[in-house]
């Protein structure tokens, strides 16, 4: 009987609307994707520096080099891209007052990304990994789950951070 | 004051749905008398007019939690505490709608 005279009042005179609202499937945030590029971008390096102690030269020697190097640069900018938008989409102020480094870690991590695409620097790529792992950190705290360091189950096997479910 | 307002979304499923109806009330001194557990509608920037639950009031700050009851719902985990000036009023009577719960 209410809901007739509400419905009624609505067609008349209109009425505010809430939002009781979801946000499916774009409030999925996870920092593993960016995590795994980066592991891709050593392991790229890796191949690259494997495949070059070898003395075979020719056709397939540089087809593989043009794989390994167009993966590199892809995972780089990958994981530069999926940082971006956790950056801008998901942290907030109150995030940010938390951890005011986020916003130079950030601007770490996009140099890394660089400096993995522009070069073969071993040493690079594996600190644009413990960026990640350190962004990853902030990440979960955020949403209050526990984390725990584990050595990825494939190479090049470095420590990720992940949430301890 | 009193205020007549339409649902629309589907965080507080199946407590709130779709096409329910709800009125709030807001009288002064109104965070003293808000709880975990209420209904709130409020306005926040990015995402307009919203219907959330409360989760705990902060009254030295003049500020309220709020909540969804789906893990996708956008709410205080993603854009913070409500000032208490945003809010609308806290929920005193729901009209649902026939269409979404069978009596």
């Amino acid at each position: 009987m209410f809901y007739k005279l509400f419905e009624t009042l609505d067609r008349r005179f209109g009425t505010q609307t809430a939002k009781a609202h979801c946000d499916v499937p774009c409030g999925i945030y996870d920092p593993i994707t960016a995590q795994i590029a980066a592991l891709t971008v050593v392991r790229m390096i890796d191949l690259m520096t494997d495949l070059e102690s070898k003395p075979e030269r020719g056709l397939a020697y540089t087809n593989s080099m043009s794989r390994y190097i167009a993966v590199k640069e892809e995972h780089a900018e990958k994981a530069k891209h999926d940082v971006r938008v956790i950056w801008g989409d998901y942290l907030k102020a109150q995030h940010l007052e938390k951890y005011p480094n986020a916003h130079a870690l950030v601007h770490k991590i996009m140099g890394l990304g660089s400096k993995s695409r522009q070069s073969v620097d071993r040493d690079a790529a594996v600190q644009l990994v413990e960026a990640l792992n350190e962004f990853a950190q902030i990440f979960w705290e955020t949403k209050s789950v526990a984390t725990k360091r584990a050595k990825a189950p494939y190479a090049p096997a470095l420590e990720l951070v992940y949430p301890a479910l | 004051m009193l205020r007549r307002i339409k649902v629309s979304g589907h965080s507080l499923s199946p407590d709130f749905e779709e096409g329910d109806f709800v009125v709030t009330v807001k009288i002064p001194l109104f965070l003293r008398f808000l709880k975990r557990g209420d209904i709130v509608v409020f306005t926040q920037p990015l995402y307009g007019t919203l219907i959330k639950r409360v989760e705990w009031v902060d009254t030295a700050r003049e500020q309220v939690f709020v909540v969804g009851s789906h893990a996708h719902s956008v709410d205080s985990r993603q854009f913070g505490p409500v000032p208490g000036r945003s809010l609308i009023g806290k929920v005193i009577w729901h009209i649902r709608s026939p269409r979404n719960h069978a009596v």
